[in-house]
Formats: structure tokens, sequence, C-alpha cells
């Protein structure tokens, strides 16, 4: 297993007005044997950056490294193996599991294929004798437990784990994720876990990088960064993921309404920090804070804690909360 | 007829430097300019590809298509003299130079049996076409569209099972028939048996009747079914959902909610049903003997009159383009989203 | 498509009808010529150009040929030229159609563009002119028919092979290092088979339709070969002295073109949607399952919903009714909010609109009592329910992106709802609308009013929705998944905005969520639901002290952010059964761990503790550890 890393990664869509840009000159690297969460919000770019590390999508600039060396060739990329979100969609309806799975197998004789498809199977708790069946004779659990073992069997460096839990039903998740976490114990994976769901990241996590608008706002040990976090929409995220024993009604410092505008459009993404129109610590609620709509945060934040990109990341985020 | 020269677009021009290019940046960033200019833009595309083509056609024959045209018993100066008439010795770029020219002044050559401008005759047949046309067209959409919208109605949700499969059975074998057979039958039953109407020719309008119905038919049926399903899909959304859960009065749900969205498709299909029509028209213009467009191509095509032949081609292949054009500026204005204006 | 679905086909009477038709036209093509060709080129000058006659039956052309005789062997010419037209067609038409896929991106661009252009001309603009430069006969009919159709076909393939393309699984297929071709020839043409060979099927039908338009111009089969568009023309000029020489072989043009496009659609109508039939299910199927049915709890006083053994039933594709919702009871309280939660199939969202009276056409919606709003829908006319439910029952869908109609204003589909049930003006609506847009708190609610649903962002047109809902004054708003398609930010200030307007106008919130944590934000009580039926309910504040297995294996298994990352999760074996086919007696049983045989009779709610009822017969009775010891103090 190996260190895979983002430096200064780009990808750009379309050209004039609907331009986009859905990743911004990203920094990440996901250290080998380790489980890098990226959690995001839908269009925060995070899909588009593991699409683009398997050269799904074509990055615009930056460089994308495996321990170091740049993927270029196909030949590269194949040492990422990236995992959908949709089971249903992910395998081909038309070919048996054991033939999905076989197809990323490299070089072998028929025989010894098959007992690979079986050691596969089993590695994902499936009866080797499902090698024989349709997708569509599974359930979403079980095609997304085919989906791992396909990943697996090209064996890579790293897995790249697109919100492969977000489709499946809320009691079979927590069946997937165990898996997860214990594949990446017993077979030292490297993982980079993409999920909108913070408390889905937290759990299988190492690490937690938080991605706004294409961007990396925060990234740290996961500990450090849910309970003391240092960019103000990463406080948000936490505050907003619903949880027993926190009622609606108990406020957090981004229900103030002063905060209740409309969602900045990716194409068009505000001046200076990216958040200042929706952060509870920013211009709107802090109008001496000129600097957050002025000066982009982003080129201090290696210099910062949690690398954040946010001016005021020093300062503590126990905040007065509004009256209602 | 004569063909206008078509003018290439050229910027606006301004007095000063500096309002020039804020202009120009206006009428850039403006999404409909932008449209317009590159549909304009395909549209050129597309006639230059047309007018090679039709260029194109005499040399892609194999043999020496004079001595085709001629026979072979026509002595060997008189195929000589008129390969030099047609231009046909020279090399091909100064031919191609030489018919895109002559294009733009509005010839389109000489007719190899009968002598006669190729422009000339076209300006005499294409009346008679494009009447039958827009006539067989504005049938179809007055039938067909709310034929269709009724049946969905009538038929939602797997209701009136006897309705629904009787109207897709006639329908699917009404638009099946080609328009000339069932022009022929029309000829029979119409014509020959009940002696309603005139069976060849053009004159008053009873002799239109069933010219434009055996045209139209078909297009008609065709359409209807597809307004149909497009309605039927439109009401499974989930906005008709919401309308349904204002409690919205039936009638409001559909002219207001469902209608107003299948247009986009109705629209699309209309203007494909519209070219095919157009030329649709060779094989009715053959039943009925109606002097157009239809008639003349296929004698000439068998007469091996290539100038003919090449022209109404061109003019043909230009009037399915100007549809499409004309459904796409529809399209465009049609749809809030403007989907089409951006993409 | 599998072996049924081509026997499928053949059962429906159509399809049937057109193979048997294809079957009879294939043995003519075979025999007739054999049998017949010699007499039908037997030229007879005592008999020239005659009507119908004994000897000749549909009469003879002007060299005395016996017409009936021509027509029966031109079945062979006509079908085979249709058939190598076709082959020509969907050979070049597959090659063009699949070139995009294999070629570069710039390469695969321009062949698209040119089919693009292609596709515009109508294939007897383009048979004509290829017509032109393959010469006059049937070789270049064949060929300017087969070329014709081309584009149109490649035109097809590249649509099918883009949608396929764009799916994950071809993506996984690539990422895994399966080469272009491989992947054209596994993954993308397998999957586009079906349409393929539909439209291949109708192709030959227009072929042959195509083939004899132009031989009756007189551009295809040269004589002395015939097919029946050759004798079509020629029957047609003597039209007035025997019609049957030109109808006879324009019967057998539309009869083979016929069979071969119903055929198409036969097949074409299997794989795809089957239609549904609107049938009453027996009588019988309802009875039988009534007895063990969920209940309305007796409460007294006044309720602003009440359902009693509610079923909605479909009918099953293999015959027979499935029951999504199997005898569901649900009582809210005016101003109450409840939560219903279960996982997908759980038929929650089918409860909330069968109790709105929205569920879907083909559905079948029975209860032994049914109250929304104190009205009694059930045999009331529609208009009737749609006038008293109009301003009393608001919804609020799962995804706002689709849920507005986007060729209409956010004002007006507003307004729209005041203007029909209260009858006021265009002005006083749109007012009204940008009135309830404010109280929502969308910003600029003025200038949003004039703006389409495709200029909201998701969560601001969560907001519009739940303002069309207040354009009156609802007694009940039922949101089914509201946030779901949201992110979790946005998701947090719609609930809280439900909250807000549930407190501001005291109306009862029914809210549907796959999320258990959600619905323990914005509830008081919460509904458990399980393969179509209620397993427990209970307020909020008793969730520690769950009963029914099922509800504690879902607080369990979903991980939040105090969950112990060194633990597994707890999990859920097995999968949530199918409608059509769920266990006798306990739904749950299958996945339980404490299951044994009492579950194999059907358990009924009953109470466990105050206000909490379980369908268990084994009801746990130890409250659940860590979280939820805070959530039930945190709240009381």
């Amino acid at each position: 297993m190996r260190e895979l890393s983002f430096e200064g990664t780009t990808v750009r869509f379309g050209s004039g007005r609907s331009a986009l840009t859905a990743v911004d000159g990203v920094d990440l690297t996901v250290p080998a044997g380790s489980v890098v969460g990226l959690v995001g919000e839908s269009g925060s770019g995070k899909s588009t950056l593991a699409k683009a590390a398997v050269g799904l999508v074509p990055t615009t600039s930056g460089e994308i490294r495996l321990d170091g060396a740049p993927l270029r060739t196909r030949r590269d990329r194949r040492r990422l193996q990236l995992v959908f979100q949709d089971p249903h969609a992910s395998l081909d309806p038309r070919m048996t599991v054991g033939e999905s799975i076989a197809e990323a197998l490299r070089g072998r004789r028929r025989s010894a294929r098959a007992a690979e498809v079986a050691r596969l199977l089993e590695l994902v708790d499936l009866d080797p004798a499902r090698a024989r069946s349709l997708p569509s004779g599974l359930s979403g659990g079980q095609r997304q437990r085919v989906a791992l073992a396909r990943a697996l069997a090209a064996e890579p460096e790293v897995v790249l784990a697109d919100e492969i839990t977000s489709a499946l039903d809320v009691s079979v998740q927590g069946s997937v994720l165990n898996l997860v976490r214990d594949l990446q114990r017993r077979l030292g994976l490297t993982i980079l876990f993409i999920s909108h769901n913070l408390s889905v990241v937290r759990y299988v996590s190492d690490v937690i990088a938080v991605m706004y608008l294409g961007r990396i706002v925060e990234a740290g040990p996961a500990d450090a960064v849910l309970s003391s976090p240092r960019h103000p929409y990463t406080r948000t995220l936490l505050d907003a993921a619903p949880a027993f024993g926190v009622a609606l009604d108990d406020p957090v410092p981004a229900d103030d309404p002063r905060l209740d505008t409309e969602a900045p459009s990716p194409h068009d993404p505000p001046t200076g920090c990216r958040f200042h129109r929706r952060c509870p610590i920013g211009p709107l609620t802090r109008p001496e804070r000129t600097i957050c709509a002025e000066t982009d945060p982003q080129p201090g934040a290696p210099d910062r804690p949690h690398r954040s990109a946010c001016h005021f990341a020093s300062e503590t985020l126990t905040l007065e909360v509004p009256a209602r | 007829m004569t063909t206008t020269p078509v003018t290439p677009p050229t910027a606006p021009v301004t007095p000063s430097a500096a309002p020039a290019t804020s202009a120009v940046a206006a009428w850039v960033g403006n999404p409909w300019a932008r449209f317009l200019l590159r549909r304009t833009g395909r549209l050129l595309v597309s006639l230059a590809v047309l007018v090679t083509l039709a260029f194109l056609m005499i040399h892609l024959i194999p043999g020496d298509p004079v001595r085709a045209a001629l026979g072979v018993t026509a002595p060997p100066d008189l195929v000589e003299a008129r390969r030099e008439a047609l231009g046909l010795n020279d090399p091909i770029g100064v031919q191609l130079a030489d018919y895109v020219r002559a294009l733009f002044a509005g010839d389109l050559g000489t007719s190899m049996t009968s002598g006669v401008s190729v422009s000339e005759t076209i300006g005499q047949r294409l009346p008679a076409t494009a009447s039958l046309a827009v006539a067989a067209f504005v049938v179809v959409m007055l039938a067909a569209v709310p034929l269709g919208l009724a049946m969905a109605v009538l038929t939602r949700g797997g209701r009136r099972r006897g309705a629904e499969l009787g109207f897709t059975s006639t329908s699917a074998v009404g638009a099946a028939i080609p328009e000339f057979l069932l022009a022929v039958g029309l000829v029979f039953v119409f014509g020959v048996t009940l002696g309603w109407f005139p069976v060849a020719g053009r004159g008053d309008a009873a002799s239109y009747v069933l010219p434009v119905v055996a045209l139209a038919l078909g297009p008609a049926l065709l359409m209807a079914r597809i307004v149909r399903v497009e309605a039927l899909a439109v009401m499974d959304e989930d906005f008709v959902r919401t309308a349904r859960a204002k409690r919205l009065p039936p009638l409001r749900v559909h002219l207001r909610h469902v209608f107003p969205n299948a247009l986009t498709s109705t629209l699309t299909i209309g203007g494909l049903l519209l070219s095919g029509m157009i030329v649709g028209t060779v094989l009715v213009e053959n039943v009925f003997a109606w002097p157009g467009m239809g008639m003349t191509i296929v004698s000439s095509i068998l007469a091996k009159d290539y100038p003919v032949v090449q022209g109404i081609v061109l003019v043909y292949g230009a009037a399915v383009l100007l549809v499409n054009l004309v459904v796409d500026v529809l399209l465009a204005l049609a749809d809030p989203r403007s989907t089409i204006r951006e993409g | 498509m599998g072996r049924d679905q081509w026997r499928a086909a053949l059962r429906n009477p159509v399809g049937a009808a057109a193979a048997g038709l294809l079957v009879l036209l294939a043995v003519l093509a075979v025999v007739a010529p054999i049998l017949w060709g010699d007499a039908a080129e037997e030229t007879d000058p005592a008999a020239l150009s005659q009507g119908s006659t004994s000897e000749h039956p549909l009469g003879t052309d002007a060299l005395g040929r016996d017409i009936m005789l021509r027509v029966l062997v031109a079945t062979r010419y006509s079908l085979g030229l249709a058939l190598l037209a076709t082959a020509i067609c969907v050979v070049a038409g597959v090659l063009l159609g699949v070139l995009p896929a294999v070629l570069g991106r710039r390469a695969g661009r321009l062949v698209t563009g040119t089919v693009n252009l292609a596709v515009a001309f109508p294939g007897l603009l383009l048979a004509l002119f290829f017509a032109v430069i393959f010469g006059v006969g049937a070789r270049g009919a064949v060929l300017a028919i087969g070329l014709a159709g081309a584009p149109s076909f490649a035109r097809l393939v590249q649509t099918n092979v883009a949608a396929v393309s764009g799916r994950d699984f071809v993506a996984a297929a690539r990422l895994a290092g399966v080469g272009r071709f491989r992947l054209v020839a596994r993954h993308l043409l397998p999957n586009i088979g079906e349409p393929l060979v539909v439209n291949a099927t109708v192709m030959a039908g227009s072929a042959l339709l195509a083939f004899a338009g132009l031989s009756f111009l007189g551009l295809g089969v040269q004589p002395p070969a015939y097919d029946w568009g050759r004798l079509l023309g020629e029957g047609l000029d003597r039209i007035y002295i025997n019609p049957a020489a030109a109808l006879a072989p324009g019967v057998a043009v539309v009869v083979a073109g016929l069979a071969f496009t119903l055929l198409g659609e036969s097949i074409a109508q299997v794989v795809g949607v089957r239609a549904v039939r609107r049938r009453r299910p027996p009588v019988g199927d309802q009875a039988a399952a009534a007895a063990a049915a969920g209940s309305a709890p007796e409460t007294p006083g006044d309720t602003v919903l009440v359902a009693d053994d509610l079923r909605v039933g479909f009918p099953a594709p293999r015959g027979g009714w499935t029951y999504p919702v199997d005898g569901v009871g649900l009582t809210v309280r005016p101003g109450e909010t409840v939560g219903i939660v279960g996982e997908s199939g759980s038929g929650k969202s089918l409860t909330a609109l069968a109790v709105a009276q929205l569920a879907p056409d083909t559905a079948d919606v029975t209860a032994a009592r049914l109250e929304v709003a104190g009205v009694e829908p059930r045999g009331r006319p529609e208009s009737e329910v749609r006038e008293l439910l109009g301003t009393k029952v608001a919804m609020v869908f799962q995804d706002p992106m689709t849920s507005f109609n986007p060729s209409m204003r956010v004002g007006t589909q507003l307004a729209e709802v005041t203007r029909v049930h209260e009858g006021q003006g265009r002005r006083a609506a749109l007012a009204r609308a940008v009135d309830r847009l404010r109280t929502v708190r969308v910003p600029a609610p003025e200038r949003r009013a004039h703006q389409y649903p495709h200029e909201f962002s998701g969560g601001m047109r969560q907001r519009a929705m739940v303002a069309m809902g207040l354009m009156s004054t609802p007694e009940l708003i039922i949101a089914d998944e509201p946030t779901t398609a949201l992110d979790v930010t946005v998701q947090r200030q719609v609930l809280r905005l439900l909250k807000d307007v549930q407190a501001e106008t005291g109306a009862a919130v029914v809210l549907i969520s796959h999320d258990i944590a959600v619905v323990a934000q914005l509830c008081e009580r919460v509904v458990v639901m399980y393969a179509g039926r209620v397993v427990e309910e209970l307020p909020v504040g008793q969730l520690g002290a769950a009963a029914h297995p099922y509800t504690r294996a879902l607080l369990a298994s979903v991980p939040d952010l105090a969950t112990d990352r060194e633990r597994p999760l707890a999990t859920i074996p097995g999968r949530p059964p199918d409608p059509a086919d769920r266990p006798e007696g306990c739904a749950f049983a299958p996945r339980c761990a404490f299951a044994d045989d009492a579950c194999r009779v059907r358990p009924g709610l009953a109470a466990v503790a105050p206000e909490q009822r379980a369908a268990c017969w084994h009801p746990r009775s130890q409250p659940l550890d860590l979280v939820l010891d805070v959530l039930s103090g945190g709240r009381s």
C-alpha cells in the first residue's frame, strides 16, 4: 500500500458562463495504510476529486501522485480503484458476479481465476457460490460487497470509496461500514472514504478532510477535527448533524437568521472566503470582519491549525448563540 | 426560383473602438445572441455540406454521366461538347467554385433534356409542393395534438383499457401505412368508386383533399401517439403530483401543468414530421399527378437529367434545414430553462 | 432480454398474429416462385388487361399475365430485397453508432456530428440521392435504402450507447482495465441489444415499404423483374379498369410491412413497462388478513387524521395483488407532530399518499375507517374531496427539484392555490404568495416569486414548497422525506422551518423519514413501520426504551457522532421482505434474534408501556445503552 497525494489538483468543467471549477487547487494526502474521510455537501467537489484520481474526469492542473510518482497513464491509474455510490448501477446487469470480478483480475489462468473470485467473495463475507448469480438476484448490501470485491481484485494500492453507503437502506448500511473497517484493518488498505455524512465518515476515518465549494477548508486527525473544529463550516456541519439528544430548539450559531441566504453557486463562488456569506463568525454577523469578503484565506491555510482556510482559525469556536 | 445570397454575419461597424468592445461584449454575453450565432453557424455548415454533396452527386456516379444521359448511341463529339458545356472537363476544384458562384447568382444550371433553366423549373413547381406540404402539416397539428392529449387524459393510470387498445392499435396500423399506398386506396374509394374528389392534377380546393389526407393521416396518427405517450410521462412527474396535492381541478392540472411540459417533444417531433412530409410529397405527387417538384425529380432521375435532380435535391435539403432551424428557435423560446440555448 | 420475454411477446395477440403472418410470408417466399414462377410469366394474348374472371381472380396485366400469381411470386423478391437493405442499414448503423465509443474524443465527435447532420434529412431524400449515385435498379435501390436508413439507426445506437456508457458499471469496467473493444463487446452491445432488435424489426418493415415506394416510382426493380412496388405502379395506371391490379400488391405491401412493425412494437411493449390492469382485488383477499390488522388506538376527543386498517394494494405482475401497505392504523391529534420511520419498501410514503387521497391511479385503497381533517373522503365524488381537502391538507414532497412545474413561475404556482380554492384575483393571490415566501424566509421574495423553479437552490425550493402549503391555513401538513434530497445544513433549516410553522399555525405535522434521528429531532411521537405494517409507536422521549427488536436494531445500527468507533456497528441480517412475498406471521421474524415459533402468528399492536404499543410477541424491556440515555434524560 502506498501514499496517495493530490497537489494543487484543479478540475474545471465547461467554458464561458457555464464554466464551473468543481475542484479548486486541492492539496490532500492519504497516508499509506490509513483511512482519510472526505466530507462535504453535494456540489462540494468531493466525488469529482475521486473521479479525477482514477482518470474518469480530466484534471485541469495539478498533480496526483502515488508515493511521489505522478499518475499519468491508464496503467498507473489502475493502481487506484473506485467503488461507486449506487451498487445497482455499478454492476453490469448481464454479467454474473463472478464474471464482473474476474474482469478485474489480471493475467491468470481460468482455474486460478475461479479460485481467486471465490477467495475475494469470501473476503467480503459472501458465499462463493454467489459467483454464478446475476446482480439482480442480490440485495443492495450484497451488491456493494461485490463492488468492493471487484475493486480489490485489481490489487489496488489505494481504494477510493465514493458514498458507498448512501444508496443503501439504513439497516444494511451498518454491515457495509463494518466490512470496510474490518477489511482495512485486516489488509492494511489505504482508503479515501467520501461521504456527505459526518457520522459515517467519523466512524471509519483516521483523518478527516472537509470540503466546501471545491476546496479543502479543514483537515486533521479525526478526533481533533471533530472535537475542536478550526473552520466555522466544520462547526456548522457538526451542529447540523441530526443526533439523539440534540433538539432543533437548541440553537446553534448557524441558526442566526442573518445567515438565511441562498447557498452560493459553484458557477460564481463568492470573493474572499467562499464561506463568508454563510459564516456564523463572518461579516454577516460581525460587520468589522471585512477581510473575509476581501481576502482569500486559502493561501495561509498550511500554517494554521488543521490547515484551516479561515482567517480566524485560531479563535476558539465556542460562540455565543444568538437569541431567537 | 432565385437563391438569396447568404451573407456571413459581420461585426457591427462602430465609430470608436471602446464602445464597440463593450457592445460586442454585451452582445456576446447575451445567451440569446450566442444561441442564434451558434445556431446560424450550424445552419451554414449544414448548407455547405448539402451544397457540396449535391455538387459531388454528379461526380460519384460511376462512369460518364453525360454518356449515361445521352445514351450509348450518342456521337462522341456531342458527348464531348456537352461535357465541355457542363464544365466537366475542368479540375474539380474549379468546378466546385463555379458551381457555388453560380448558386449565389441564383443559377442552378440548365436541364440536359429540355434546355430550360433549372431555377425556372423549380420556380414553377415549388408552389404546388409547398402548398401541399403546408396544408398537410396544418391538418396534422390541428388533429393530432388535441387527439393525443384527450387520449392521454382518458387512458391515464390504466383506465379505459378498451379505448387505449383501440387507439394504440388503430394508430399503429394507420401510422405504418405509407402515404403512397394510402393514396392509392383513397383514389380507389373516393375517386373511382364514389367519385367524390378528383384523383389527378392540381386545381380547386377539392383537388387538395385526397393528396392532403394521404400525406397527413400517417403523421397525424404518429403524432397523436407521441403526444399521448409524452403527456402520460409528464403525468407521472412529481410536479403533477404536487398539482394534485394542491387539489386543482383536473382540467387545470392537464392544461397548465401537463401540456406545457409535453410541448418540447411535440415540437421536436412536429419538426421531424414536417421534414418528412416535405419529402413525402414526392410519392403522393406521383400518385395524384400533382405538378410539383416530386413529379419533376422522379422523371429527371429516370431521364438522367442530373442538373435538375441536383437543383431539386438542394431545395428539399434547404427546406429541411430551415424547418430544423425554426424548430430549434421555437424550442429555445418555449423552454424557460433554455437548455438548448446553453448547450 | 430473456427467453421468457420473447415468449411473452408472442403470447400477446398482436405479436402472435404478426409473427404468424411473417412465418406465412416466409413460407410463401420460399414456395411461391417454385410453384407458380413459370405460370406468373406466362403471357396470354387472349386475355390482355382483363378485370376479374374465374380464370384470373385478380385479372391480368397488359401482357395477359395473371396478377394474383405475380403478387404471390413477388413475395420472395420483395422480402429478400427489403431484408438485404435492412442488413446493410443495421450493419452500417451499428458501426457508425459504436465508432464514437471506440475512437478518441475528437474523432468520435466528428462521427457523431456527421450522423446528426445526416439524420436531419428524411430517409426518402437520402434514398433518392443514393439512387441517383448507385443508378436506377434493384442493386441501386438496396444500397440506397440501406444507406439512407443507416444514419437514424446509427443515431439510435449512439443514444443507447451513450446512455449505457454513462452508467457506473462501464466506468467500473474501464477502471478495472477492460480495453475499448472488449468494453463494446461485453458491456455496451449486450446492454443495448433489446432496443436494437426491436428497431431492426421495425426497420425491416419500413425498408419493405420504402422499396415498394422506389419501385412504384420506377426507380427500384426494373422489368422484366418485378416486386410488389413495381406491380403497384403498373396497376395504378389502370385503376379505373381493374382496381384489383393496384390494390392487391398494395395490400400485400401493407400487410407485410405491418407484420414487421407490429412484431417490433409488441416486443418493445414486453421489454418496456408492462401495462397494468385496473381492477378491483377480490374481497376475500382482504378479509383473510383483516383479523390481525392494526387498528387506530382508541383516542378520545378530536383528531385531525384517523386511519384504521388502511390497505393499499397493487395488481401484481404475475397476477393477484400485493399490499405494500397492509393494515396500518394511524391517529394524529390536532397540532401534534408525528414521525413515520421505515426503510424503503416499508410502505411509509404510500401510507401518507393514501391518507391524502393522492395514491397512484392503479392503487386500490381500502380502510375500515379513514378521516382526514374531519372529512371522510371515501364515497364522495372526487370534486367534493378536492374542495374539502384543498385548504386543509398541505403536502411537502421529497425532491424539491422535481416537485415544481419547471415551466411555470414559482409565484404563479403558489398563487394558483388561492385562486382556485378561494377565488382570489391574480394580483391578490400573488401578493399572498410573496407574503408566504417571506414567512418561510426566502430572501427577496418579490423577485423570487417571478423566477422559475430552476433558478432556486434545493433548500429554497423546499421552503417555497412549505410556503405553498401555507397559502391557506392547513390543519395537517404531510411532509414525505422533505429533507432527504438536501444537504445536512439545509436539512436543519427546513426542519426548523417546519417546527416554526407548526408552532405558528397549530397545524399537525406528519413527517415521513428513513432517518430515525431526524424524526426524533422534530416529532413528539414516532411510528415505526416495517413491511407495510406499524411495528411500534411510542413517544420520542421513550425511544431509549423501544420494545420492538426492529426499532432497537434501527437505533443501534446507525452511527452518529457519539458512536463508539472501536466497536462494530449493530447490524440486521438479511433484507426487508418483498411485499409480494412476505413471511407469514411477524414479517421481521426471519431477521430477528428473538424469533421463535410464536412469531409465526402475526402479532397485533399491544400496549407495552403508557403511550407505547408494539407489535411483537417478545417485546424487549431493558433500556438501550449510551446516547439514548442522554436523549430520554435531556427531553423530559
